[in-house]
C-alpha cells in the first residue's frame, strides 16, 4: 500500500516536473542566438538602407566589406542628413510629392470613411426594401477574386468620366473611397450598437443624417481607427495607379521613388535617403495604430 | 463606352428594381409597412456608395469582360469591334508558339511554385518560434513584421541596390565575405525569379508569421497537455495537434498566399523592367500589351478573363479540398 502511494506521489510530481520545467541556460542561450540570428536576416536591408542613406558615394565605397556598412556615419555627423537636404531642396523635390501623397491619402481617408460608413448604416440600421440585393452584392464582391481590371478602370477614369485630363486628383481619390469590404467592416461593427442611443438622439429631434454623423460615428472610433489606417497605408503604398493617371508633378511620393532611383545621376546615398524618406510615415503608422492594424488582420481573418 | 455603361445600369436598376418589388409584396403579405421618409433616406445615404461602386467595382469587371470579345485599343476605347473568340485564340497561339506569353506563364508558375510553400513555411517557423514563450520575443516578432511594413516600390528598389552585380553591391560583398563566388543575381536568367522570390518571401512571411501566431496562442493548451501525457515528443506533438489546430487558417493563408503570387507584377517591373523575358510575368505582360505597345486592350482583357477562370478554379478546389474536412 505504502509504496504503491509513494509511486503516485513520484508520478505526481514528474507531471508537475514536465509541466513546470525550467528552462536550462544552455536552452535559453540557444533560442536568443539564433533568434537574433533569424531578425538579422530579416532587418539587415533595412539597417543598411538607413546607413547608407547617411553616408556620401566615397563613404560607402570606403565602408564596403566591414562591419561599418551597417552603421551610420557618425564619424561626420555634421554630414549625416546631406542626402535628405539634397532631396528636398534639389531637382526631386521630395517634399512636395510627400505632401501630395498626404494630401491623397487625408481626402480619401474621409470620404471612404462617409461613403462606406454611410451606405453601412442604411443597410445595417434603416428598413427599406431592397436589402438582399446590396447584401448580395457585397458578400458577392468579397468572395470572387477578380483579376486585375486596372486598364478598364483607367479607360473609364480616362475616356468617359475625363479624370485623367483635367481633374486627375479625382482618379486618384474616387477609385480608393469606395471598399466593399470596408462597408462589411462598418456594417459588422454598427450591428453591435444598441438602438437605443440612436432613439435618444430622435427623440431630441435629430434626423438621420445628424444622428449618423453624431451619434454612431462617434461610437464606432474603433472601426473608424481601423479603416483610416488601412486606407492610409493603401493609398500611401500604391504604386502603380499613380504613374498611369497622375502628371508627374503631381505624383505621390512611392511613384517619384521610380524618377530618383532609375537616375543615372543619383548617388546610392541619395537613392536609399528617398527610400527611408517613404518608409517612415509607414512605420509611424504602423507603430500608433498597432492595437487598430492587429483589429483589421483578426477581420481579415473573419472573411473565411 | 458611354452607351455600353447606361445599359448596364439599366440591367442593374432592373433587378433592384424587381427585388424591391418583391420586398413590397411579401411586406403587404406580413402587414408590416415601410416608412417612406426612412425608405428615401436609406436609399440616399446609399447612393454615394453605389455610385462609385458602379463606376470603379461594377463597370471596370464588366468592361474587362466585354473587351475580351472585342479588339479595342487604348486609344480609341469605343472603336473596338466584337470579334468572338479571336483574342482567346491568339492567346492559346501565343502560348503554343513560345512567345512571350508562354514565357510570361513559365516564370510566373516558377515564382508561384516557389514562393508559396517557402513563405508559408518560413511563417509557420516564425510564428512557431516567436510561440515559444521566452522574454523579448516580442522584439524578433518586430523584426520579422518590419519588412512588411515598407511598400512594395521601396522592396524593390531596395533589393535593386542590394543586388547590384558587380563586386561592390551588399549581397555580392556578404556572399564574397562567406567565400563565396561572386553572383549575377537579377542579371543571371537562371536566377532572377529565384531572387525575386526570395524578396517576396523575405517581405511577406512576417504577415503571415501574424495570422499564424494569433491562430496557434488559439489552441487549447490541454491538448499539449494531453498529447505529452501520452508521451508524444515536440516533433509528433506538431503533426497530432498543431497542425490540425492551425487547418483554417492554413487554408486561407494558402489561399492568399496563392493568389497574390498569380497576380506578382511589381517587382518584376522595377526589378529588371522593360518587359524583360527573364523576368516577365502574367500580371506584367496583360499591362504591358495594354497600356504599352501594342495597345491591344481586348487582347489583355482576354488573358485576364483567363487568369480570373484559373484562379478562381484554383480557389474554389483548395476550398473543397481542404475546407471539408474543418466540418
Amino acid at each position: 500500500m505504502k509504496e504503491k502511494h509513494i509511486r503516485e506521489l513520484i508520478n505526481d510530481n514528474e507531471v508537475t516536473i514536465v509541466k513546470k520545467r525550467k528552462k536550462t541556460i544552455y536552452e535559453k542561450i540557444i533560442y536568443y542566438v539564433f533568434g537574433t540570428i533569424l531578425s538579422l536576416i530579416f532587418v539587415f536591408p533595412l539597417i543598411y538602407m538607413i546607413a547608407a542613406s547617411t553616408k556620401s558615394e566615397i563613404a560607402i565605397a570606403n565602408d564596403a566589406g566591414t562591419i561599418r556598412m551597417f552603421i551610420p556615419d557618425f564619424a561626420h555627423f555634421s554630414s549625416i542628413f546631406d542626402n535628405y537636404a539634397t532631396l528636398f531642396n534639389g531637382k526631386y523635390e521630395v517634399g512636395r510629392h510627400a505632401l501630395n501623397s498626404f494630401i491623397y491619402a487625408g481626402i480619401t481617408i474621409v470620404l471612404n470613411i462617409l461613403i462606406n460608413g454611410m451606405a453601412a448604416y442604411a443597410i445595417c440600421k434603416l428598413r427599406f426594401p431592397g436589402k438582399a440585393f446590396f447584401n448580395f452584392i457585397i458578400m458577392f464582391l468579397i468572395i470572387v477574386p477578380v483579376e486585375s481590371s486596372i486598364i478598364p478602370l483607367y479607360l473609364i477614369c480616362r475616356s468617359m468620366l475625363g479624370f485623367v485630363d483635367k481633374f486627375s486628383i479625382l482618379a486618384i481619390i474616387c477609385p480608393a473611397s469606395i471598399s466593399v469590404f470596408n462597408i462589411f467592416l462598418f456594417i459588422q461593427f454598427f450591428s453591435s450598437i444598441p438602438k437605443e442611443f440612436e432613439e435618444a438622439a430622435r427623440m431630441d429631434g435629430a434626423n438621420t443624417f445628424q444622428v449618423f454623423l453624431k451619434v454612431i460615428l462617434p461610437l464606432s472610433k474603433p472601426i473608424l481607427a481601423t479603416v483610416a489606417v488601412f486606407c492610409f497605408i493603401g493609398v500611401w503604398n500604391d504604386y502603380l495607379w499613380p504613374t498611369m493617371v497622375l502628371p508627374k508633378e503631381a505624383w505621390p511620393i512611392q511613384a517619384t521613388l521610380t524618377v530618383i532611383n532609375s537616375d543615372p545621376a543619383a548617388e546610392t546615398g541619395q537613392k536609399m535617403a528617398s527610400l527611408v524618406i517613404t518608409s517612415i510615415p509607414i512605420f509611424i503608422v504602423y507603430v500608433a495604430a498597432q492595437k487598430y492594424i492587429v483589429k483589421g488582420f483578426g477581420a481579415g481573418g473573419l472573411k473565411l | 463606352m458611354f452607351q455600353i455603361a447606361i445599359i448596364i445600369f439599366a440591367v442593374l436598376l432592373f433587378i433592384f428594381g424587381v427585388v424591391v418589388f418583391v420586398d413590397v409584396l411579401l411586406a403587404k403579405k406580413n402587414n408590416t409597412k415601410y416608412h417612406t421618409k426612412q425608405v428615401i433616406t436609406a436609399f440616399l445615404f446609399i447612393l454615394p456608395a453605389a455610385i462609385f461602386a458602379f463606376f470603379f467595382i461594377a463597370l471596370p469587371i464588366l468592361y474587362s469582360l466585354g473587351y475580351a470579345f472585342t479588339d479595342t485599343g487604348l486609344f480609341e476605347p469605343d472603336g473596338g469591334k466584337f470579334i468572338g473568340f479571336e483574342n482567346f485564340k491568339a492567346a492559346f497561339e501565343e502560348i503554343k508558339n513560345g512567345g512571350t506569353l508562354a514565357i510570361a506563364i513559365k516564370n510566373t508558375a516558377i515564382f508561384v511554385v516557389l514562393v508559396v510553400p517557402l513563405q508559408i513555411t518560413v511563417a509557420l517557423l516564425l510564428a512557431l518560434f516567436c510561440n515559444v514563450k521566452y522574454k523579448g520575443r516580442t522584439i524578433f516578432k518586430v523584426c520579422f513584421f518590419a519588412p512588411v511594413v515598407i511598400s512594395l516600390a521601396v522592396t524593390s528598389y531596395l533589393w535593386l541596390i542590394l543586388l547590384d552585380p558587380s563586386s561592390d553591391g551588399l549581397m555580392n560583398t556578404i556572399l564574397m565575405s562567406f567565400g563565396l563566388p561572386q553572383q549575377e543575381f537579377l542579371r543571371n536568367p537562371d536566377t532572377t525569379m529565384i531572387w525575386i522570390v526570395i524578396v517576396s518571401a523575405w517581405q511577406g512571411a512576417g504577415y503571415q508569421m501574424l495570422i499564424f501566431s494569433s491562430a496557434l496562442s488559439g489552441i487549447r493548451k490541454d491538448l499539449y497537455e494531453a498529447a505529452r501525457m501520452d508521451g508524444c515528443n515536440a516533433w509528433k506533438r506538431f503533426w497530432k495537434v498543431t497542425l490540425p489546430g492551425l487547418k483554417p487558417t492554413l487554408l486561407y493563408i494558402l489561399i492568399t498566399v496563392f493568389i497574390g503570387a498569380c497576380r506578382i507584377m511589381v517587382q518584376p517591373m522595377l526589378m529588371v523592367g522593360s518587359y524583360d523575358p527573364k523576368a516577365i510575368t502574367i500580371s506584367y505582360f496583360m499591362y504591358g500589351q495594354a497600356y504599352d505597345f501594342p495597345y491591344l486592350v481586348g487582347y489583355s482583357s482576354a488573358i485576364a478573363l483567363l487568369m480570373t477562370i484559373f484562379t478562381g478554379t484554383i480557389t474554389f478546389l483548395q476550398r473543397k479540398l481542404l475546407g471539408e474536412k474543418r466540418k
